[in-house]
């Protein structure tokens, strides 16, 4: 069993077609989404989720966010993250955060590595929202040990060097450190350059799942997400 | 805790980052250990960058302002600025960890010129980032870079000033970490990067204090420099800080201290999370980095090294403003007065003296003038064809 998540940035194109393609994500049964909070800064992502990230801070702020995700957790039954920059949780307070979006599952925080994780952690463990830390083909074995202890909801291998929308392979390093994580309590979930079904199979040979960001939105640019989903999953 | 400055600081960057900052905090540890390349690098600022850089008693301005004022030379230094100070330092840690090809964000162009040097002289590739308003407004600095055989990449992103160009390096370097190291050109960024710059940078505190007790026989009241990310500022402060010497930085106020007009972050931002470190920012109500404004490309930045955030919050340093138009009087007063033309950054620390004269009357500071001014006349002319 391979589960499949789908990333959106949230209100990417509108809100209308972003909550049409939430739930088609909900019809094709998608293991779970991950909604992006939009940051003016995402260094971590490449031009496709940079660009969609910036159009819709032109003309949302924090409150259609938060509306949006509201409406996300009516009409998605599984299991809904949200991620996003640390600077959009620690602005206002991490409580105030954790507060307003409780009803979330996880969250994803792509600046925050294992090492400053603690106080973001415990802060949303009292709301009973889980923290996903990352695991990259360079991460120390010995810090590894340590995530793999410490986590309380899914560990995201980020697969391949570089920013959101790269290739997608795995080298020794990386099938190295998946093989050190599969016999771990929490799944262990596969992203950054998963585009095709054949990517898919070769992830799942070693992990729970995969996440796919830069294609979906892409696709769903073109108005092709229900042919994307088709494709990947079945 | 290690990597902190009180409550600032950090390592706020994607995990894959993680290792590449372990092994850069392990080859500094390292270069520190290592006396011969210590060497290298003390022979190199002697030989080839020219320090010391003089401490000069500027006559004619004190005699305008009615105090005592003495200039840290640092526009004498190779290259134009303080710059050069730290990237001849990151580039022997760059040979240390065997890396083949080094990035850079650019702001002013000034850090850029200053990688660009150091690369070309120890044979390193070399890429440059830089906001495609910046290389505009400094074209000077960007013709340089290329002659020094750096590929200037023009960044059309976002806000097109150092915030982008910083962006776009940390994009690069989670791509090609392995062979790559990044220098970064202020004390900003996720740790270890703020101690290693200000390590660099300290040598010019250290030669202040030096000269100015040659000099004067005695410590100055004052030393106030401008303050972009804060190398410079860090740099000078690190001689006089355990000193009885009150410590002045300068932060741009741009147009007017309306969000979005200046880039005054300790004076009008909060506690925030970019480029690898909490710090003090810019930002909107939702956390949003804000817009920023200066007429001074190496100010013009939304964020600030977590050191100054902590040495404002323990009040050793106070931080001041100084709008465009000061830091434009600095500039022609400090160019007809001493026949010294500052760098538009260096500009506000005079600028902010000129301000504030009658607080500064009858008492000996020292301003660090952290760069040349040749980048900038392009500005200066363009102002004076709108008449400002
Ligand atoms: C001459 C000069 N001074 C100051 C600065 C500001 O940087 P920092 O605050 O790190 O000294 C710059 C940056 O480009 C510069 O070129």
């Amino acid at each position: 069993m391979c589960k499949i998540g789908i990333y959106l940035v949230c209100d990417y194109p509108d809100r209308d077609r972003f909550l049409k393609a939430v739930k088609l994500c909900e019809r094709f049964g998608v293991d779970f989404l991950e909604i992006g909070i939009p940051f003016s800064d995402p260094t971590a992502d490449g031009d496709v989720i940079e660009m969609a990230s910036l159009q819709v801070l032109t003309r949302e702020d924090m409150n259609d966010f938060h509306e949006a995700l509201e409406t996300v957790r009516e009409i998605y039954s599984k299991r809904l993250y949200v991620m996003t920059y640390a600077n959009v949780v620690y602005a206002n307070g991490i409580e105030d955060f954790a507060k307003k979006f409780s009803f979330v599952d996880g969250v994803i925080l792509a600046d925050v590595p294992f090492k400053e994780s603690k106080r973001f952690k415990g802060v949303f463990g009292r709301y009973d929202i889980g923290f996903v830390n990352f695991v990259t083909p360079e991460t120390d074995l010995n810090a590894l040990k340590k995530i793999k202890t410490f986590a309380n909801d899914f560990i995201y291998f980020v697969s391949i060097r570089g920013t959101t929308g790269g290739e997608f392979n795995l080298d020794s390093g990386a099938i190295n450190r998946l093989e050190r994580l599969k016999e771990g309590k929490q799944d262990v979930i596969v992203g950054f350059g998963i585009r095709t079904k054949n990517d898919i199979e070769k992830a799942c040979k070693y992990a729970d799942g995969v996440v796919i960001g830069t294609e979906a939105i892409k696709s769903l640019t073109l108005s092709r997400l229900e042919d994307f989903l088709r494709n990947v999953i079945s | 805790m290690k990597g902190y400055y009180g409550v600032y600081g950090g390592q706020f960057v994607a995990e894959t980052l993680i290792h590449a900052l372990d092994e850069l905090e392990e080859a500094f540890a390292k270069f520190k250990r290592d006396k011969s390349a210590k060497g290298e690098l003390d022979d190199l600022l002697k030989n080839y960058a020219g320090r010391p850089t003089p401490l000069y008693y500027a006559k004619n301005l004190s005699r305008y302002l009615g105090c005592d004022v003495y200039l840290k030379r640092e526009d004498l230094l190779h290259s134009g600025a303080h710059k050069l100070n730290n990237t001849l330092g990151q580039a022997i840690l760059t040979k240390f960890m065997e890396k083949r090809r080094i990035i850079a964000e650019t702001g002013a162009g000034q850090h850029g010129v200053a990688t660009a040097t150091a690369a070309a002289l120890l044979g390193i590739e070399c890429i440059v980032y830089m906001g495609k308003i910046d290389a505009e407004r400094q074209r000077p600095n960007l013709l340089r870079m290329k002659l020094l055989g750096a590929d200037v990449r023009i960044v059309e992103k976002g806000s097109m000033t150092l915030k982008s160009a910083i962006n776009e390096a940390l994009r690069d370097w989670v791509k090609n970490v392995q062979a790559t190291h990044y220098i970064l050109g202020s004390v900003v960024g996720p740790h270890p990067f703020p101690e290693i710059v200000a390590y660099f940078q300290s040598i010019i505190g250290r030669e202040a204090k030096r000269q100015i007790l040659k000099q004067a026989g005695k410590l100055p009241d004052c030393v106030i420099a401008c303050v972009g990310g804060g190398s410079n500022a860090i740099g000078i402060f690190k001689g006089f800080l355990k000193d009885n010497v009150e410590l002045i930085g300068v932060e741009a106020g741009g147009e007017s201290l309306e969000l979005g007009k200046h880039s005054a972050t300790l004076a009008m931002g909060r506690p925030g999370i970019l480029h690898g470190s909490l710090s003090y920012l810019l930002q909107d109500d939702c956390g949003q980095v804000a817009k920023v404004h200066s007429i001074s490309a190496g100010l013009d930045y939304p964020g600030i090294g977590p050191e100054h955030s902590y040495l404002k919050d323990t009040g050793r340093v106070k931080y001041g403003v100084c709008f465009d138009s000061e830091a434009l009087d600095g500039f022609k007063i400090l160019s007809k007065l001493e026949g010294i033309i500052p760098a538009l950054e260096s500009a506000h620390a005079v600028g902010y003296v000129l301000k504030k004269r009658d607080y500064f009357k009858g008492k000996m500071i020292v301003i660090n003038v952290s760069g040349r001014g040749d980048k900038d006349l392009g500005i200066i002319e363009s102002m004076e064809e709108n008449g400002v």
